[in-house]
């Protein structure tokens, strides 16, 4: 059980919250978030950590309320409790070197504790960072304290900004559409890319097999054994 | 030192007590070991196995419906064989009693499955004649009585575990096929599985899942899973485990006193995962607010 200390929005139909008291995990993790004691909705709902505050014991995510149960969450109010089951998932694979995230729509939440925790374990390296939005940019500004340049993109495609033949190692996270052009861009480059993935799941600790995919090595699962593959693994999914 | 209020004995088998993690939502008990202390529970039924396993459907594969959800994961499994080789032995070392979980898409594949896990340190063999995600056999042998006797009977001759027949909700005669399966030598009965269920996509105008219907489950079914356990625990001698949408201690109740000698819990472990060691413990304070010295005094009251 969590405390929700905020929880607000940022951007139109874009709330963050931030809790205190949840496990502390890393970037590309998530949580199996759910209104205490809910019966319906009753599954929990995978979202992913946006940003870790270790200092405070807070974890804040940034997420889009489009169906009941995020619903839900977005009528909560600081002090109330939430169920934040987890940390689940494998997380983004640190690499040395230059660094280079691509986030698109909600799928920018994860790559700002990513971001992040690049920045802590190489204070030099360059870290370049692209957003894609529709219509309107949120956690801009939140990226600037961790990257060197941020790059957004409203309305268009946000891969088309992205030069991938760099010496660098590729995050991204985003729409299927987007995934697909990024690893389209990464298979002409020959570029090392690492893209977290979205799928519909109950459990999330790999026990219903809800979220399996096909990958180059078998059947995965998308929560335990992912959300973050190497782009190569998981092509015939994204 | 009193003795356990929980505890119970199920085919020969001793329970602690009788929460059981229901099949296809535990895995083989490796994931959920990780969250809580798995040795607490009074038994697991493992993954529904086939015999030469599968990938499962394709597709969506879980859909949420209020107060319950949607499935068709279509028995993805690695095989009894990995099973036997790799799985059975880590079950037995959980605690819990260990419950394979049988389907199959033809006779042939239940009864050498059946062989094969003659090999395996399990408790019990649940026949699984009620996936309702599989094209071939799955549900289509628990729909009919004759089919239903027909393969338990079968089952029962190859095999030297306890069988428990797991049951359809959809079967047109829920309480003649128990009755066949009783006759037919099942040590015991478990229903019920999930019933057929169907989404569609509005905006998409087509169905959500490849095979059009899943199986539902949770809150949403029990009060007709816990009419039917009532049927069906009247209707014949052998124990009967009753499972559908349990989500608290009072709902386990509600199946023991309907007739259950035990209860699975599937779905609510998705959205809780320690909703067992709640249900368990809120089980003991029953016992001791009742005073009752073992728990099973109050099954069947209804």
């Amino acid at each position: 059980m969590a405390e929700i200390i905020k929880n607000e929005p940022i951007a139109n139909g874009i709330y963050r919250m931030s809790v205190f008291g949840a496990p502390l995990g890393r970037a590309g993790q998530f949580f199996m978030l759910r209104v205490p004691g809910a019966l319906d909705p009753l599954l929990g709902r995978p979202i992913s950590i946006c940003e870790i505050d270790a200092d405070k014991g807070e974890t804040t995510f940034v997420y889009q309320p489009i169906g009941r149960g995020t619903a839900q969450f977005a009528a909560l109010l600081p002090g109330q409790q939430i169920e934040a089951q987890g940390p689940y998932g494998n997380g983004f694979p640190l690499k040395g070197g230059r660094t280079v995230l691509i986030g698109g729509g909600i799928g920018t939440a994860p790559m700002l504790q990513l971001a992040k925790e690049l920045r802590k374990s190489d204070p030099a390296r360059k870290i370049d960072v692209f957003l894609g939005f529709r219509e309107e940019a949120y956690l801009e500004k939140e990226f600037e304290s961790y990257a060197d340049n941020v790059t957004r993109n409203i309305g268009g495609y946000v891969t088309n900004d992205v030069d991938f033949a760099l010496d660098a190692t590729y995050y991204a996270c985003g729409p299927s559409v987007m995934l697909r052009a990024a690893a389209k861009a990464a298979d002409e480059a020959n570029a090392s890319l690492f893209v977290s993935l979205e799928k519909h799941m109950a459990c999330g600790v790999g026990a219903c097999l809800g979220c399996t995919c096909q990958t180059e090595h078998g059947r995965k699962r998308v929560c335990k054994d992912g959300p973050v593959f190497d782009y190569r693994e998981v092509r015939d999914a994204i | 030192m009193p003795s356990n209020p929980l505890k119970l004995t199920l085919c020969g088998i001793s329970l602690q007590n009788p929460v059981i993690a229901a099949s296809g939502t535990f895995g083989f008990g490796h994931e959920y070991a990780e969250i809580l202390d798995v040795s607490r529970l009074g038994g697991i039924s493992g993954k529904g196995l086939t015999l030469n396993g599968s990938a499962g459907n394709k597709g969506m594969r879980v859909y949420e419906t209020p107060s319950g959800m949607l499935n068709s994961i279509g028995l993805e499994n690695p095989g009894v064989r990995h099973f036997v080789t790799h799985e059975a032995d880590y079950m037995r070392a959980l605690g819990p009693a260990v419950i394979a979980n049988l389907g199959g898409h033809c006779e042939e594949d239940y009864l050498e499955g059946a062989h094969l896990l003659n090999d395996a340190d399990i408790d019990i063999l649940e026949l699984n004649i009620s996936c309702p995600n599989v094209k071939a056999g799955g549900m289509a042998f628990g729909m009919l009585p004759e089919t239903a006797a027909d393969i338990t009977q079968k089952v029962k001759a190859v095999s030297r575990h306890p069988v428990m027949v797991k049951l359809s909700p959809n079967a047109p005669d829920l309480v003649a096929v128990a009755r066949a399966c009783e006759s037919a030598g099942a040590d015991a009965l478990s229903l019920v599985n999930t019933f057929l269920g169907m989404a569609i996509d509005v905006k998409q105008k087509c169905a959500v899942f490849e095979n059009v219907y899943a199986g539902l489950s949770g809150p949403a079914i029990l009060p007709i899973a816990l009419r039917m356990v009532h049927q069906v625990a009247h209707a014949v001698t052998i124990p009967v485990v009753g499972m559908g949408g349990i989500t608290s201690a009072e709902d386990a109740l509600k199946f023991l006193m309907a007739g259950a000698v035990a209860v699975q819990v599937g779905t609510m472990t998705f959205a809780d995962p320690k909703a067992m060691l709640r249900i368990i413990d809120g089980l003991s304070d029953y016992c001791a607010q009742e005073g009752l010295d073992n728990l099973q005094q109050i099954v069947g009251i209804l």
